[in-house]
């Protein structure tokens, strides 16, 4: 990352963005207590501590491999497919330790959704793909699915572009198209957390922009996390910014705070582009 | 322009010395005459069956059953009709086994002892002569039940189509991306579903692939079948627990036999076994290309 790109940061900023102020008061959805991470004997979080408010978007940021994936994918607990990943410590959603054995994850998933890097269209008509994550939880009358899928698609801002060959596979569309129809998935289950992990860096610009204005919209019904690799985008999107390195949580705060006048000498040195 | 940037090309020399060129050109030709020999080989084994085959081909072929020794004419009718029930036999066995297993290996069985175990044991039995699988089934149905059979001869052929669908299976489900399944996972689908309605799908031509040249496999194999199916030179009866007509143990004792009308015969069943084992290749290759295309 160039001064350059860091300056073009700082100006996201300054323009009178629609992106709302950060707002602190927002009740608390998700609480990080103490979390530590291990992939096998590597120690990938070390104590993170972090809340993470309703109906707000919070952006990790942060060099590769300083563990803002690892940190999303605690969340909705993705990491126990592979057996030699563990987490220990709490994370309270809504209060509830879901880091608890006994939580099920069927359940905890369908309350906290994911959107991955690369587009994950299931192999099926865009229809299904949709219906997917419904069919899992709710046996719903057909004209209700139907419903469901249309103002899902039209959240997602596809329902346009999709809505005369909704019979079609997912696997046509291009990959922007796909991204918004993974989102407009993850939204017809009606989750209360949406997880993105660097959703826009396989995409184009366009694509990029769209899927950044769908965020902005979605902020109003639902809690966001969202990984990035682009400062700007950090900074167009979020209200709250996390910086991590080496496994630690650095800073956080409003994202205005983080990009203007950050404490930690490392955050402004990452995002001067110093480093990272 | 400047002057510093206008070397005329002619002037440098050529730094790749000559030698080089030498060794370059030893490899290709080498390469090139073991290709145009392989292909002599196969085109003299294909040009000798079509045009000792194509004598032999007539209608009769498909009404008529085989002939008793010294009988002329006769046709191949109970050997067709019995290789397909064989074989059919064989791919309805094989196949639910085969894809199952290769979804453990695959799917459940990545970090497990016991998928690895299995794993090497079924490449141990990919590898395995025939004939051994032959007197296997023998000495396990044919000896207790004191016949030949269609029953053993299927049985025979579904242990061989079996690790075929199961190292395809495993490799194409391997092809999936992880990330689908961690998109299945992300939506709160169980593994179970997740396999069913998402990695199968992606995988599916692939995995019907594998189906298909297991069932190329078994159609022209010999040896498991002298041992347990043999042969019958009446016409089909349907019934599997007598010996089974089929084409490559009918190819196998009318070659050898005195009889030209018989040796014939052994020709056009050849011709016939080729031609479907071809089709075969050919549908495989028509069903795996949309997966390519993606």
């Amino acid at each position: 990352m160039s001064t350059a790109a860091a300056t073009a940061a700082t100006e996201a900023l300054t323009q009178p963005a629609t992106r709302a102020n950060a707002d602190s008061s927002a009740p608390v959805r998700i609480a990080v207590k103490d979390l530590n991470f291990y992939y096998g004997q590597f120690h990938g979080l070390k104590n993170v501590n972090l809340n993470f408010h309703d109906r707000q978007v919070t952006a990790l940021i942060g060099p590769s491999g300083c563990g803002k994936s690892t940190l999303l994918r605690t969340f909705n607990r993705i990491y126990s497919l592979y057996p030699e990943q563990r987490a220990e410590g709490q994370i309270l959603l809504d209060g509830t330790n879901i880091l608890d054995p006994r939580v099920d994850l069927n359940d905890l998933r369908a309350r906290v959704g994911m959107v991955f890097q690369k587009p994950t269209p299931f192999p099926m008509s865009i229809y299904d793909n949709v219906a997917f994550g419904i069919r899992l939880y709710e046996k719903l009358p057909r004209a209700e699915l139907d419903a469901r899928v249309e103002s899902s698609l039209r959240k997602a801002a596809l329902w346009d572009e999709v809505k005369d060959k909704l019979k079609q596979s997912g696997m046509g569309l291009s990959g922007g198209q796909q991204q918004r129809l993974c989102i407009a998935r993850t939204v017809a289950q009606r989750p209360e957390v949406i997880l993105f992990d660097e959703p826009t860096s396989a995409l184009d610009p366009i694509s990029t922009g769209r899927i950044e204005e769908l965020i902005e919209q979605l902020r109003n019904e639902f809690t966001i996390a969202i990984v990035t690799h682009n400062m700007q985008q950090a900074a167009r999107i979020s209200q709250f910014t996390a910086f991590m390195y080496l496994g630690e949580l650095v800073e956080f705060g409003p994202t205005n705070r983080i990009f203007m006048n950050p404490e930690k000498r490392q955050t402004q040195d990452y995002i001067t582009g110093r480093f990272g | 322009m400047n002057a510093a940037t206008t070397i005329t090309p002619s002037v440098r020399q050529s730094r790749v010395r000559p030698s080089r060129r030498t060794a370059d050109r030893m490899l290709r030709i080498s390469c090139t005459l073991a290709t145009v020999l392989g292909a002599i080989v196969l085109g003299s084994i294909l040009l000798m069956l079509i045009v000792e085959g194509i004598r032999g081909l007539s209608p009769t072929l498909f009404t008529h059953p085989t002939p008793g020794p010294g009988t002329e004419g006769g046709g191949i009718a109970n050997a067709i009709l019995g290789s397909l029930v064989l074989t059919t036999i064989g791919i309805v066995v094989a196949t639910p086994i085969g894809v199952m297993a290769g979804t453990f290996l695959a799917e459940y069985g990545r970090t497990s002892k016991l998928a690895d175990v299995i794993r090497f044991l079924n490449d141990i039995l990919l590898s395995a002569p025939s004939i051994l699988i032959g007197l296997f089934v023998y000495t396990l149905m044919v000896r207790p039940m004191g016949t030949y059979s269609g029953w053993a001869g299927g049985v025979a052929l579904a242990i061989i189509a079996t690790p075929v669908i199961v190292r395809t299976t495993e490799d194409m489900l391997r092809l999936v991306p992880g990330t689908l399944r961690e998109a299945g996972a992300a939506l709160g689908a169980p593994a179970s579903t997740v396999i069913r309605s998402v990695t199968w799908r992606a995988a599916s031509s692939g995995i019907v692939t594998g189906i298909i040249l297991a069932l190329a496999r078994i159609a022209g194999e010999t040896a498991p079948l002298l041992f347990t199916a043999l042969n019958n030179n009446s016409w089909f009866n349907a019934n599997l627990m007598g010996g089974v007509a089929n084409l490559p143990v009918m190819i196998y004792q009318f070659a050898l036999s005195p009889y030209p009308n018989w040796q014939q015969l052994a020709w056009a069943g050849a011709l016939l076994i080729t031609l479907a084992i071809l089709a075969l290749s050919v549908v495989a290759r028509v069903v795996i290309k949309p997966q390519r295309a993606r």
